[in-house]
């Protein structure tokens, strides 16, 4: 009992970081229409970024988040002006080739400058705990969701109450009208590819302090962050949130009961099931 | 100056203006002229070239002749610069951000606006105005009736503060009733100082509301006039009414 609360409570922390990562490929995806495959490599690059920081800088991991998020913003921003902008409302199979694409150039630019090594953002208290009764809380997971559910509803808030939130929103629905209305697409586009790319490189930088990193983690995240969008739906910022919990739980459920190596399997097991049962997402309002 | 006798001057004086796609003429010579806070509709059948016009005036379209607002020269601008100087539009079949709320899409008509305290009391205004959208504030727009839905359409584009604003089909596949509703708020945006061009295939229901119309015809003006002065024209009751 002792060790199914514990593997819960793994699962849960676990959750919310890919509730994080999956919010930005969730955001552009749903906004610009593009499932940016590429979206892992951001990830990987934000924990490199990270890792950087603490590593010459000495800055702390979660302290230096804000720095992380602004770099990749930066980057995003650009690769959406320079790039994207040119197939954002081309057939999927386009944008598919050209972020696929991205991915690839991404990953052995990384290699290339940071080598294939495995790498941990290691601060001092990365061994720490809190142990509750019988479980124990791993300090740094326990940092990483707090900070990750606090930006994914946080995102939430923003897309509600704000006036850039609500153009995003509004472009997403009706371009046409959007545009009759003084939004910029273009330079609309490229701020949401920001945040999406920002969000992801945040999450990056979380997930070096919880796990190790190497430049070819990219392709398996892009995965996860997919099949979470799928599972919470697209509609709402918080489904990725019950995507995230959900695949955690179960990949953590798995491993303990089956066997580690099929985790993965268990999960994109249930994102076929929901595309059969549900396909608007758990979250997703009936089409 | 002041020896000058008291002359009205048009908000929008359209002259000689030709417009078409891809080399081929479309609009030819029109000419057009919209005083402040008066409706004006712009009447035809299907095809007549109403659109293309409101595209040509919206500069979506390349056009030849002259187009001013308020002392502006529209032609060499792009439709985000016509929008800024205040030629707002409501397009056709309405285009609301349908998964908004109701204060949603109004707020995004006021998207380019900066003075917050003033677009809150737009907002406050047209909550007056449309006592229907007050009700339905948080209501998503895309599940209301089609008559709320012009509605916030119309209201959406008045958040805009606009110099001018353009009604595209406000009438199309509404029951009379709600039309007649539709007509009234007109009237009363107009008695608040808003200029309002009314482009509609109805062409009883336009000229009844309006103070001055124009017909179009294959993409020429073809009678112009007091729109009570029109829809006693025989020419135009035999064309267009049935009578």
């Amino acid at each position: 009992m002792d060790l199914l609360g514990q593997v819960l409570i793994n699962g849960i922390l676990l959750g919310g970081l890919y509730a994080m990562m999956a919010l930005g490929l969730a955001l552009v995806w749903g906004v610009l229409n593009i499932v940016n495959l590429a979206h892992g490599a951001f990830i990987m690059l934000g924990a490199y970024v990270s890792l950087y920081l603490f590593t010459y800088a000495h800055i702390d991991p979660f302290l230096g988040l804000p720095i992380t998020a602004a770099v990749m913003f930066a980057i995003g921003y650009g690769v959406q002006r320079g790039i994207l902008n040119l197939i954002v409302r081309a057939p999927m199979f386009n944008t598919l080739l050209i972020t696929f694409g991205l991915e690839v150039v991404l990953t052995y630019l990384a290699q290339l400058a940071f080598s294939a090594d495995f790498r941990t953002i290691n601060p001092t208290y990365a061994g720490d705990s809190i142990v509750l009764g019988p479980v124990v809380l791993p300090l740094a997971r326990l940092m990483a969701f707090g900070v990750a559910i606090a930006l994914t509803v946080g995102m939430w808030l923003f897309l509600l109450h704000t006036r850039l939130g609500r153009a995003i929103r509004a472009t997403a629905q009706n371009l046409v009208a959007a545009r009759l209305y003084g939004v910029e697409p273009r330079h609309l586009y490229a701020v949401t590819f920001g945040i999406g790319i920002a969000l992801a490189g945040a999450a990056g930088g979380l997930y070096g302090t919880v796990s190790q990193i190497n430049p070819y983690i990219g392709a398996g995240l892009t995965a996860k962050s997919f099949a979470i969008s799928i599972i919470g739906g697209l509609d709402n910022p918080l489904g990725v949130i019950v995507g995230g919990l959900f695949l955690g739980i179960l990949e953590s459920l798995t491993a303990l009961y089956i066997g580690p190596t099929y985790a993965d399997v268990a999960s994109f097991g249930v994102l076929v099931l929901v595309l059969i049962v549900r396909p608007t997402g758990l979250l997703g309002k009936a089409a | 100056m002041s020896a000058k006798p008291a002359v009205r001057e048009p908000l929008l004086d359209v002259r000689a203006v030709g417009a078409g796609y891809g080399g081929m003429p479309v609009l030819q010579d029109i000419a057009l002229t919209i005083y402040p806070a008066e409706i004006v509709a712009l009447v035809g059948s299907n095809g007549a070239g109403k659109t293309t016009l409101l595209r040509t005036l919206s500069r979506v379209l390349p056009a030849t002749g002259g187009i001013v607002m308020n002392g502006h020269d529209l032609l060499p601008m792009t439709s985000d610069q016509v929008f800024a100087a205040g030629l707002v539009q409501v397009p056709e079949g309405r285009q609301l951000f349908d998964r908004m709320s109701v204060q949603d899409n109004l707020l995004m008509g006021a998207y380019r606006r900066t003075d917050k305290a003033a677009v809150a009391r737009d907002l406050d205004r047209m909550y007056a105005m449309f006592p229907r959208l007050s009700e339905r504030r948080q209501q998503l727009a895309g599940s209301m009736s089609g008559g709320e839905q012009q509605m916030c359409a119309m209201a959406r584009g008045l958040m805009a503060a606009p110099v001018l604003l353009m009604i595209d089909e406000m009438s199309l596949g509404l029951a009379p009733v709600i039309v007649e509703q539709l007509m009234g708020v007109l009237s009363t945006i107009r008695d608040e100082g808003v200029t309002v061009l009314l482009v509609e295939q109805d062409v009883n229901l336009a000229l009844s509301t309006a103070d001055r119309g124009y017909v179009m015809e294959t993409g020429r003006i073809v009678h112009s006039g007091p729109a009570k002065q029109l829809i006693d024209d025989p020419e135009v009751r035999r064309a267009y009414l049935g009578l």
